[in-house]
């Protein structure tokens, strides 16, 4: 195992690496501290890039966009109460008033840590979990494998927000759109209607970029022109750098918030949103030091959000290696990244592919160290690109869109996908159905239904096969009580009936 | 958002579901062919899509159902006048969304006669005015130092094999990349 880990750091030292970690963190810090460009469009847009780069190389790079992205969110929260992401809204309540008491930089530190401490935190508990979680999952068979994959859309459209009714309508269309193509087992054409675009299915990456990422400019076009201003004066990171004893002085919220950030992590829909807010409402139920502060600019609370949302990075990437489940938009991304480099993530990764599962944690080490510094360099370049004319950032955003849709096959065709695609996306969200269902269901669908098919197969046609085994009879039951909970706790798929 | 905004956004959402209904059943309508297809003993190509829309189907009912309970509801309440700013303000932001598709669509439209760079420098300059620019220097500089950057990095650089327009416009692409 110590040659693995040996072999993981050599390769992601190479420079070309190194490169692409720089590159991802700064895209991703970059993403993650503008408004209106999110995590998960910061990643789609380089996931289509990665093509031509080797897997290693490819992983560093996105997972740098992805854990800047989820540190940057907190750089404008905290300077211009602006959350670059939505995990940043506890961010805004206490670091923005911390900041606005003359402390920026003291704020700034803060986070800085704390994010880096459950980054780092969370991909301990990801190199620990992965491998143990994997090797009980090498037990599951399709029909355990198709209850999974039940459990993790039942999960994430029952908790994506909103109305569960539009959270499932989402889920099934995704699923809907997962079976347009050549079927995989049988050869034959499904909704292709004799088109040749749609004969190999639906691209993935083609699908994300317009769904989340073109649609979600529509949606910004809407807003009134921004110019950000009314933030405090920053003067940079060289004074205020908090004491040890603060951190002492909070020990059980340093230590509970990683914990929350990285189980809720884990969970399939929840992410660094739900981590966030869950360990800050936590840390302001048990406030022990200056409870008062909490709303007015208490560092306890910027502490456990930061040290949260970052922690959830390493729980969704465990999941996602050893079971091939992604809990979120971010890291169904990183499915379809492995999917283009021909690999499959769950349990059989690790025996077949231990150099990208350990490249990965390694990655992900390196890359919170990275963090530290880069942002620190950036946080400044990043006031100035506030600066710059939104109309045109959107603009150069859309050419990355099609350029990213266009590189994929030098084809026009999965541009205009991508068109229909941003138009579907741009509607949904005008409707409040949330994207992430359908982008998971697109994703898991085909893993889904030859799970069935695959068990069915074994069982001799008999449905009774999919409930044969203890492990799938408890996912199965896990996923309707997801179902089930919200709708008795607050009838929301009911609701206007 | 305002009394009338959300009776006219129920409105929308009651042909939004509708869509959704004709869509779905429209497809469950072509899955009928697929069902019973495939080999003896082997699960057909039909009967997981069939799963997924004859769920989307009933789901999406649903959601017309709600829609159309709640677009009574707004409207027995009354829809009280908007003032004329807010009126103002929401054709605005119509407006501004339906130009930056239009130029969007236009975009990649025309990329493969006029070519990626010029369909490029046009497109930025045109979604920058639907987006309400109107700084001179913005617009003038803007364009062409975003097309520089991507041209070198993406077609120079990456060697994307991008439209480059017949005829004319071929031959002034063919400067570039």
């Amino acid at each position: 195992m110590i040659d693995h880990y040996l072999q993981a750091f050599a390769t992601v030292l190479l420079p070309q690496n190194l490169l692409a970690m720089v590159l991802g963190s700064l895209w991703g810090l970059l993403a993650g501290a503008l408004p209106g460009i999110s995590t998960s469009m910061g990643v789609v847009l380089l996931l289509s890039f990665t093509y031509s780069l080797s897997p290693m190389t490819a992983f560093v790079l996105l997972i740098g966009a992805y854990l800047g992205g989820i540190t940057g969110g907190s750089i404008t929260s905290i300077l211009f109460g602006i959350p670059g992401e939505p995990s940043s809204v506890p961010t805004v309540i206490e670091g923005h008033a911390i900041a606005k008491q003359g402390r920026p930089a003291y704020a700034l530190w803060v986070y800085l840590l704390c994010s880096i401490y459950g980054g780092t935190f969370s991909v301990v508990f990801m190199i620990v979990a992965t491998p143990l979680i994997a090797s009980f999952a090498l037990r599951f068979g399709p029909a355990e494998y198709f209850a999974l994959t039940v459990l993790g859309l039942s999960v994430v459209s029952g908790l994506s927000g909103g109305s569960m009714l539009k959270g499932f309508i989402s889920c099934f269309l995704g699923l809907f759109l997962a079976t347009i193509g050549t079927d995989g087992i049988t050869g034959e054409e499904r909704y292709t209607f004799d088109t040749v675009t749609l004969l190999g299915g639906i691209n993935f990456v083609v699908a994300m970029v317009g769904l989340l990422a073109v649609s979600e400019i529509f949606v910004e076009a809407e807003e009134p022109f921004k110019e950000y201003k009314g933030g405090v004066e920053y003067r940079g990171m060289l004074s205020e750098f908090p004491p040890f004893s603060l951190f002492k002085k909070y020990l059980l919220t340093m230590i509970r918030s990683p914990i929350i950030g990285t189980i809720v992590g884990a969970l399939p829909g929840a992410g660094a949103t739900i981590a966030a807010f869950l360990a800050y409402g936590e840390a302001a139920r048990t406030a022990k030091h200056e409870p008062e502060k909490f709303g007015k600019g208490a560092v306890e609370g910027l502490m456990a959000a930061e040290c949260a949302n970052n922690a959830s990075t390493g729980g969704s990437m465990t999941i996602l290696l050893s079971l091939g489940i992604p809990g979120s938009n971010t890291t169904a991304m990183m499915i379809a990244a492995f999917m283009i480099h021909g690999m499959q993530p769950g349990p059989l990764l690790l025996t077949q592919r231990p150099d990208i599962v350990y490249g990965i944690f390694a990655s992900m080490l390196l890359t919170n160290l990275l963090l530290l510094g880069l942002t620190i360099l950036a946080i400044r370049m990043f006031l100035e690109l506030n600066r710059m004319p939104y109309s045109i950032f959107s603009a150069a955003i859309m050419i990355l869109c099609v350029i990213g849709a266009y590189g994929l096959n030098n084809s026009m065709d999965d541009v205009m996908l991508m068109f229909a695609f941003s138009l579907l996306g741009y509607a949904m969200r005008k409707f409040d159905i949330p994207v992430a269902p359908c982008i998971l269901a697109l994703v898991l669908g085909d893993m889904a239904e030859l799970s069935l098919r695959r068990a069915l197969l074994l069982a001799g046609g008999s449905p009774v096969g999919l409930v044969s085994s203890p492990i799938s009879v408890v996912l199965l039951a896990g996923a309707l009580f997801s179902i089930l909970y919200p709708m008795f706790k607050k009838p929301k798929m009911l609701q206007g009936l | 958002m305002s009394e009338n905004g959300r009776v006219v956004m129920k409105k929308g959402e009651i042909v939004f579901s509708g869509v959704c209904v004709a869509f779905f059943g429209f497809m469950l309508f072509e899955t009928l062919d697929l069902l019973g297809q495939g080999r003896p003993g082997e699960v057909g190509s039909g009967l997981w899509p069939f799963m997924a829309l004859s769920v989307s189907l009933v789901l999406s009912l649903l959601m017309l159902i709600a829609s159309v309970k709640k677009y009574r509801a707004a409207a027995r309440e009354g829809t009280p006048e908007l003032p004329v700013e807010a009126i103002a303000e929401k054709r605005r932001q119509r407006t501004t969304v339906t130009l930056s598709i239009v130029t969007f669509l236009a975009y990649i439209l025309v990329m493969p006669w006029i070519g990626f760079i010029l369909a490029t420098l046009i497109y930025i300059l045109a979604f920058a005015l639907a987006l309400g620019e109107r700084r001179r220097w913005v617009l003038a500089v803007s364009p062409f130092l975003v097309t520089a950057v991507i041209v070198g990095v993406f077609a120079k650089f990456i060697t994307i094999p991008f439209p480059k327009g017949i005829g004319v416009f071929a031959e002034f692409s063919r400067l570039f990349y």
